[in-house]
């Protein structure tokens, strides 16, 4: 009787988490595993969701995108847009934060900008396209300003123009992303203790130095994380390309997120827009695998 | 190696709070200086201002001749351990050692040769290569110790730094950087509110209350005669007993007793005769106060007592007492918390007494180790 008792409470301790992680488990797999599942077999078939009884193609349709130049196109610039904007994003952020950690500027002063420069960070990727799109228009307040200061001659068409377009929506993601950066490292500069920097004074260390040898490496773990973090959701950014440039002109700002859209709902070739969504799945779990690996070695 | 002066050293902050008020202290070249105060009472400001890490709001600052009072840090020849070590965790005990060599961008090899003499010095040669967060209390001290012994600095400047080691470790830490500082022969300023660290580390001890310099002497001295009920009461553990008497005749009248003060009492201090008929401060260490039954045989006069509690040592016993008098506070924040609720004094006995909580004993006590201090000024008489 009491054996009997005893592995019905072993039973129930071993069973408890499950359940209690089950309605999670539950929702993840509805509306993320089978999805992917989905896409995944999708990317397989012959014209999938199209057709009721789809042929298996093999790797068709990735041999397909792997010869499609725009596809190559497109991976270029993601990895370009990706790159500048997280690099941006943490080189701002870190300017910002020393900024507004530096108990040298007014505390008033450092609380208003402490504001102001969180404000991107309020506004939806649609807001900050269309404020974008407003400002680097031809007849835009940038190209007025540029051209008072005589830094171009005429005005440029930033977001028209395979030249620029590029670099605009870059800059346009980089405005928009670089708080996230700013506050996670002002928390982490806030974090160091004053001891540090106190002892690198009596040892001699001028400012850079103190900055190499003893912020950096303690912001080091803030750092890596985020911008890995940073890197997954930058490589999938659509909206604004979408609002800014639509992937144009003539595919100069074709990203992944963009191509494979557009493989979907303009060309209908749910198939080949499916090889590629799981292209951007790899890329995308190869970063996450690497991000888990460094958090799990912390 | 250099002597250290501060000659009427004022810190006021913003809000007007005097943290420092016109601190004179020469400390001289290699000796080994101890302030010491309870907590608020400005030492690590005195410290943190020596060290070029606080401005000074008025006075002069002198090391090794030089007046150093706008200096930066770095330019006043002085290494200092923090409280906390301050060791960079993301650095090797050798990196952390080399630091100051490396910003000075000394070569390599050098840089070795220094470090690892030292690591030799402070027995750290087998940890060179691990990390701030793999090493004990202890280890971490020492390395904070070689990160200051590497400049070859004109004076040591330490924050406390025992305050975070447990208690047996912090007594052989005493031992070892009392015996490096004769070693190297480095003045040594020292800042503490744990009054035996003072007591056995210092040639000498500066005692600190409300940023007001109140004693400058050896270690005994202080002890023996401290300028006033202040320093009577925060050096020595448990704190002296203090109390109201009034003086009349050659006797101290207080309650229900009385202690008769022999005339060399009144020969050593001219000044206890003015006192006649008037009330004045007595203070006796606990361990000038004896349990009778244990000293028949030296005649000490006798006064009633309650015990309270006992804490039993085993070398000693920690008596709590009460006696009909009056205490009276010293102003030390911590020597409150040895008085329990029904208790005014404090005696420690020899392991061999019998008494008791809650009984009735006489309390031998010597007379020649009574201090007198004045009711008001609280000054020694």
């Amino acid at each position: 009787m009491i054996r009997q008792k005893r592995s019905h409470h072993r039973l129930k301790r071993a069973v408890a988490p499950y359940l209690y992680l089950s309605p999670s488990l539950l929702i993840i797999g509805l509306l993320m595993l089978l999805p992917m599942v989905t896409v995944i077999g999708y990317s397989f078939q012959n014209s999938a969701v199209l057709r009721r009884d789809p042929s298996f193609a093999g790797l068709k349709h990735y041999q397909a995108i792997f010869n499609d130049p725009v596809f190559w196109a497109s991976l270029w610039h993601t990895l370009y847009f990706t790159c500048m904007s997280v690099v941006f994003h943490m080189t701002i952020g870190m300017v910002f934060a020393l900024m507004l950690n530096s108990d040298r500027i007014n505390p008033t002063l450092r609380n208003i900008l402490r504001v102001l420069y969180i404000l991107p960070w309020l506004f939806t990727a649609v807001i900050i396209a269309v404020i974008w799109r407003l400002l680097l228009e031809p007849n835009g307040v940038v190209n007025s300003v540029l051209m008072q200061m005589g830094i171009i001659g005429s005005k440029v068409e930033w977001f028209s123009s395979p030249e620029t377009a590029l670099h605009a929506v870059t800059f346009a993601n980089i405005w928009a992303g670089y708080p996230l950066f700013m506050v996670s490292l002002l928390a982490g500069l806030q974090g160091i203790p004053k001891d540090f920097y106190e002892a690198a004074d009596i040892d001699g260390a001028k400012a850079y130095q103190k900055l190499i040898f003893i912020t950096i490496p303690q912001l080091m773990p803030i750092i890596i994380s985020i911008s890995l973090l940073d890197f997954i959701w930058t490589m999938q950014v659509f909206p604004l390309i979408w609002i800014t440039t639509g992937g144009g002109p003539i595919y100069s700002t074709e990203v992944l997120s963009t191509y494979t859209y557009k493989l979907a709902f303009s060309s209908y070739n749910l198939s080949q827009a499916s090889a590629s969504a799981v292209v951007i799945l790899l890329i995308s779990l190869g970063l996450t695998l690497f991000y888990i690996r460094y958090q799990k070695a912390r | 190696m250099a002597e250290v002066i501060l000659e009427n050293i004022c810190k006021t902050y913003g809000n007007n709070f005097h943290a420092i008020d016109q601190l004179n202290l020469s400390v001289e070249d290699g000796e080994f200086l101890i302030l010491v105060g309870p907590s608020g009472c400005g030492k690590s400001t005195a410290l943190r201002m020596i060290a070029g890490l606080e401005d000074v709001t008025s006075g002069s600052l002198r090391i090794g001749g030089v007046d150093v009072v706008d200096m930066p840090p770095k330019d006043r020849d002085i290494a200092m351990v923090f409280q906390s070590y301050a060791l960079y965790p993301h650095m090797t005990v050798f990196e952390n050692i080399a630091f100051s060599m490396r910003l000075a961008g000394k070569p390599k090899a050098e840089r070795k040769k220094r470090v690892d003499e030292i690591a030799k010095t402070l027995q750290l040669t087998s940890l060179l290569d691990s990390k701030p967060a793999n090493l004990s209390g202890g280890q971490r001290q020492r390395v904070a110790m070689g990160r200051a012994m590497v400049r070859e600095p004109a004076a040591f400047l330490m924050d406390e730094p025992l305050s975070n080691l447990d208690a047996k470790l912090r007594v052989q830490m005493r031992a070892e950087i009392t015996s490096l500082q004769k070693q190297l022969g480095v003045t040594t300023i020292y800042v503490t509110h744990d009054q035996t660290e003072a007591m056995t580390m210092g040639d000498r001890v500066a005692v600190l209350k409300g940023g007001v310099l109140q004693q400058v002497d050896t270690p005994k001295r202080l002890y023996e005669a401290p300028v006033n009920a202040f320093v009577a009461g925060f050096i020595g553990s448990p704190s002296m007993n203090l109390f109201e008497a009034t003086l009349t005749g050659d006797e101290l009248m207080s309650g229900t007793f009385a202690i008769r003060l022999q005339d060399a009492a009144f020969v050593r201090r001219p000044g206890l005769k003015s006192y006649a008929g008037r009330k004045v401060v007595f203070g006796i260490r606990p361990e000038h106060l004896y349990d009778s039954s244990l000293e028949s045989g030296r005649k000490y006069q006798t006064i009633p007592a309650k015990v309270t509690s006992i804490e039993e040592l085993g070398s000693e016993h920690i008596v709590h007492l009460n006696i009909d008098a009056v205490r009276v506070d010293s102003g030390d924040p911590d020597a409150v918390e040895d008085f329990g609720l029904a208790s005014n004094a404090v005696a420690k006995f020899e392991p061999d007494s019998a008494v008791r909580s809650g009984s009735e004993i006489r309390l031998a006590l010597d007379d020649t180790k009574l201090h007198f201090f004045d009711p008001e000024t609280h000054l020694a008489i």
